[in-house]
């Protein structure tokens, strides 16, 4: 029955002998692995059809529904991570396998007549591979791409007569935006595929009719394709498959915080396989020659030798050449990658801007899986408005010149000077850490250890050349002489008060942990009230209290006027979030640090948003996150301690 | 490919299971039987070699060495379908429509039928036809005239009319999706130059009207050392379909140089577009990724820059505050120009 159902269809359509074609193609000298690598190709580009389809099926072009739509695919959707993680390493997987094939390709010869225009369509289809991994990688709309591929289109703007143009083709516009998205994904899953599929088949179709390029006929008995290379094929292929599968499911595809054309991206690197192209135009010695030269005019000769190797290796000594040419440029292709990943590696700065990199990617995925998702504005928005991402930015930016954030710079940076003589060293802080501003530490270092605590003022070229100015001196205060006491503040029994003191303080200031406020000890924090407005010390400061100058303490925060204040410092929910916007606005008000103050009014340098955002991250006021505290990072790096718990090392990663 | 063909120029007589005979009767019968049981028995097919009076047969001749003949189903103006033995050396059967009114081949009075449907099952393989878009019988005739012209000792005027106007119609089916196609896609370059501007006014979010924006700093909170203050710039941003009310658009390098001036960069790098950073320590400019230098004046340090700093224009006369023309520039090429 199906014998006959078979031959009826055979005899209409004849496809027995298509079959019969396509599995017995002669084989002589034997099935070989050498022969696997390009059925490896067609097997890597059938995965891409089959999972790029899926991916389409979920993907919105659009610049504020790109990233989010491919946030959704990589974290939410069933299966997402490992669709779009095949898509993703077999992309970088084609081109090794595509180099390995052309390599191949060359050193046996088998770009030789009769074969010259196979080898050609074979370079052809280089082309389409290499053009779909560039349009891919801007698609996820993350900042890795986005910049990656600015620079891309640039070196496309600077190509000779039509290079302004077609680059503001592609781009949809001058500048990158919605149509952006849409011209590449229109290339990357339109035209792109189906001229790869066309090129392909005639690429097959004269690879079958010229038959394998055999390199040893005697090898083994002649056999036929099906099953004997079907099975080493197959074999080969399915090693591919576990590899990219293993790399989908342990590292899975990379997605970096989304685009965001206003916010640096220091991390920017092209696709690994792009890096040589990379390196090479950091030379100076190319740079002299303009920028179409190393990027444009080098790679189209280069590329023009190899094209033009059917016809060099017509004669013997042009086909050595050829081999010699391919070597060399792998080697040199090979070195230039090695290269550019070890200055990377070593560069701090790099690193550092790795690190921020994938703090932000990390960050972000927690705030789209939040409960109020992704706000139709888009994904950047969200950071944009997260205090834990702007924070460490905005410190960095306005804080840091005088003060460190646990010795870094807010963004896990340290800090160096140069000298004079061209050493670096660390740079020298005017003004005190505040990593953990309003901590316990930090409290009780303010009530025991007034002046060690503010000491680093003393480096600051005001303390150094006050001139006229009457200044802040750390050693020499009626708080430095109250907390110089160290017999009494320190003496046993004032050990339960301060402690009391320090919690009262701590609670006044309410920082939140990681987004979760912190209880107190109620009656402690109330024998720290008692403390630090009656005053009820033991031994020598029997008798004083904080109020005794800082009228203000013992409450929460309360603004004092200009005529009202008491000429010390307002305690009064000293380190909150509403001590903090009134100090940063105006230290120098009488109600802060008056005319002693040297520190800037933030209330001009940074918008009212700008400063809510700082103000919230030293707070510890933001959605809670898993992402590690570049201190805690240093930390565990510093200790040296390989034991990670899971989660943040894979924020890392 | 049909020069090379070997058949192209046998006679009835050489094609060896062909019967010369020839009785057209039969192949009415066998034509319209539903399946012809052998080889050998098409006598019809003898007549074929008048080839002359039947441009389009030129590629006909392939059916000898033909594995396949296509199944044409349904053609335009098919009156008749028929099923036709294999012939010659054709090794499959095929079912083969027939083509009845068309004229040129009508006028080849004894083959008509055997001939058309010949040429019926070539349409697969007619070189002219393949490109034709629409599938309009006219163009399947004129693709065999073209070629049968090629052979034969000159068409008829009607033929050549015929070619022409296939031909025109061809291409302007064909030209007409493909063009409209084009020019849609170059709309950026044909709309180049037009503001984004909508309401043409020249302001946007906080834009004056010679586009000047506000920066967030103000002249005395420069530094006096000359150190540069990065400061996002805020604007209205227009993307295709979308208004994005005051955005960040960019960023912009502020300083105060030794005459106490403003002077303010855009921090994309001239070269490719990463973003320029301050260094502390060498106190210049540099861009993290191809390593471009710049002076604190925004002049090049190394021969990786093509150019100089973006410098922006400054608004004179606004006291305390900084306002800036915020532009981008192309990248890669020594000259400034504007995007």
């Amino acid at each position: 029955m199906i014998r006959s159902l078979l031959a009826w269809l055979d005899h209409r359509t004849g496809y027995a002998g298509v079959l019969h074609e396509a599995l017995y193609e002669r084989v002589p000298g034997g099935a070989r692995w050498r022969y696997v690598w390009g059925s490896t190709l067609v097997f890597t580009f059938g995965v891409q059809m089959i999972t790029g389809f899926f991916l389409w099926t979920a993907y919105s072009p659009s610049a504020n529904t790109a990233w989010e739509s491919v946030y959704y695919i990589q974290n939410e959707m069933t299966f997402g991570s490992i669709v779009r993680g095949l898509h993703h390493f077999t992309a970088q997987l084609m081109i090794v396998l595509m180099a390995v094939h052309l390599v191949q390709v060359i050193i046996d010869g088998a770009y030789k007549a009769p074969r010259e225009v196979n080898f050609w369509l074979g370079l052809v289809l280089m082309q389409i591979v290499l053009g779909l991994s560039l349009t891919g990688y801007l698609l996820p709309w993350d900042q890795k791409g986005y910049y990656a591929t600015q620079v891309a289109t640039k070196i496309m703007g600077n190509a000779p007569v039509i290079g302004v143009e077609a680059q503001e083709l592609i781009q949809g516009g001058p500048k990158y935006g919605h149509h952006t998205l849409t011209r590449f994904f229109a290339l990357h899953a339109g035209l792109l595929p189906a001229s790869l599929i066309a090129f392909l088949g005639l690429h097959l179709y004269v690879f079958r009719r010229h038959g394998l390029t055999v390199k040893d006929k005697n090898h083994a008995p002649e056999t036929t394709f099906w099953p004997d290379q079907v099975l080493k094929d197959g074999v080969a292929c399915l090693a591919v498959l576990l590899l990219v599968l293993g790399l989908s499911i342990w590292k899975g595809a990379e997605l970096s915080a989304p685009a965001n054309p206003a916010e640096n991206y220091a991390a920017a690197r092209p696709e690994w396989y792009f890096l040589f192209l990379f390196r090479f135009l950091k030379f100076e010695f190319v740079e002299h020659f303009g920028l179409a030269f190393g990027s444009i005019y080098v790679p189209g000769a280069l590329m023009g030798v190899v094209a033009a190797m059917p016809l060099v290796g017509r004669w013997a000594i042009g086909h050595k050449f050829n081999v010699a040419f391919t070597w060399m440029l792998t080697i040199g292709i090979g070195g230039l990658t090695l290269l550019a990943f070890y200055e990377d590696g070593k560069s701090e700065s790099h690193q550092a801007a790795i690190l921020e990199a994938h703090r932000d990617s990390e960050r972000i995925r927690e705030l789209a899986g939040g409960p109020n998702k992704i706000p139709v504005s888009g994904a950047v928005t969200l950071l944009r408005e997260d205090p834990f991402t702007q924070g460490p930015r905005l410190f960095a930016k306005h804080c840091f010149g005088c003060h460190r954030y646990d010795g870094h710079d807010g963004r896990g940076r340290l800090v160096y000077e140069g000298r004079p003589d061209g050493t670096q060293v660390r740079g020298t802080p005017t003004a005190v850490d505040l990593g953990n501003f309003a901590s316990p530490e930090w409290m009780r270092a303010v009530v025991v250890d007034y002046s060690n605590h503010f000491a680093p003022l003393k480096n600051a070229q005001w303390f150094r050349n006050p001139g006229d100015a009457e200044v802040l001196n750390p050693d020499e205060s009626e708080m430095a002489d109250w907390s110089g006491d160290a017999e009494a503040l320190n003496s046993a029994e004032n050990a339960k008060n301060v402690e009391a003191l320090v919690a009262f303080l701590v609670a006044q200031a309410a920082h939140s942990n990681n987004g979760q406020a912190v209880e107190g000890d109620a009656a402690k924090v109330e024998r720290g009230r008692v403390l630090a407005v009656d005053g009820d010390w033991a031994g020598a400061i029997n008798g004083t209290s904080c109020a005794d100058c800082h009228s203000t303490v013992g409450g929460p925060f309360k603004a004092v006027g200009d005529d009202d204040a008491d000429g010390y410092p307002n305690l009064s929910g000293y380190g909150s979030a509403a001590w903090l916007t009134s100090f940063l606005s105006n230290p120098a008000a009488a109600q802060h640090y008056g005319e002693k103050n040297q520190m800037p009014s933030f209330a001009e340098r940074m918008t009212a948003e700008e400063l809510e955002l700082l103000i919230h991250w030293l707070t510890g006021d933001y959605a809670p996150t898993a992402v590690e505290r570049y201190e805690d990072r240093r930390e565990r790096e510093l200790s040296g301690s390989k034991k990670v718990d899971g989660k943040s090392a894979s924020a890392e990663e | 490919m049909i020069d090379e063909n070997p058949q192209a120029d046998l006679t009835p007589e050489d094609l060896p299971e062909a019967d010369s005979s020839g009785e057209t009767d039969g192949v009415q019968e066998s034509a319209e039987s539903s399946m012809v049981p052998a080889e050998g028995e098409f006598p019809g097919f003898a007549e074929i070699d008048e080839r002359d009076e039947f441009p389009g047969f030129a590629e006909i001749d392939e059916v000898a060495d033909f594995a396949e003949v296509a199944e044409v189903a349904d053609f335009a103006e098919v009156a008749e379908v028929a099923e036709v033995a294999e012939v010659a050396e054709v090794a499959e059967v095929a079912e083969i429509a027939e083509v009845a009114e068309v004229a040129e081949v009508a006028e080849v009075a004894e083959v008509a039928e055997v001939a058309e449907v010949a040429e019926v099952a070539e349409i697969a393989e007619f070189p002219g036809f393949g490109e034709s878009e629409d599938g309009q019988p006219e163009d399947v005739v004129s693709s065999a005239d073209d070629s049968g012209a090629a052979k034969s000792d000159g068409p008829g005027r009607r033929s050549f009319l015929t070619q022409l106007l296939a031909g025109t119609v061809g291409t302007v089916v064909g030209l007409v999706p493909v063009l409209s196609g084009l020019v849609f896609f170059l709309d950026p370059l044909i709309r180049r130059g037009q503001s984004s501007d909508p309401d043409g006014s020249g302001t946007s979010g906080g834009k004056d009207s010679e586009g000047f924006v506000k920066l967030s700093v103000t002249r005395p909170l420069l530094p006096r050392d000359g150190t540069p203050q990065q400061v996002t710039v805020k604007d209205d941003l227009v993307d295709a379909w979308n208004k994005f009310p005051n955005v960040p658009i960019g960023s912009v390098w502020v300083r105060r140089s030794e005459s106490g001036e403003v002077i303010v960069f855009n921090t994309i790098c001239p070269h490719l577009g990463c973003s320029v950073e301050f260094r502390n320590v060498e106190s210049d400019f540099y861009c993290p990724c191809h390593l471009s230098a710049f002076k604190l004046d925004g002049t090049k340090d190394n021969p990786i820059p093509p150019r100089d700093m973006d410098s922006l224009v400054v608004k004179p006369d606004t006291g305390d505050e900084i306002w800036v023309q915020f532009k981008n520039y192309r990248g890669g090429i020594s000259e400034k120009v504007e995007i």
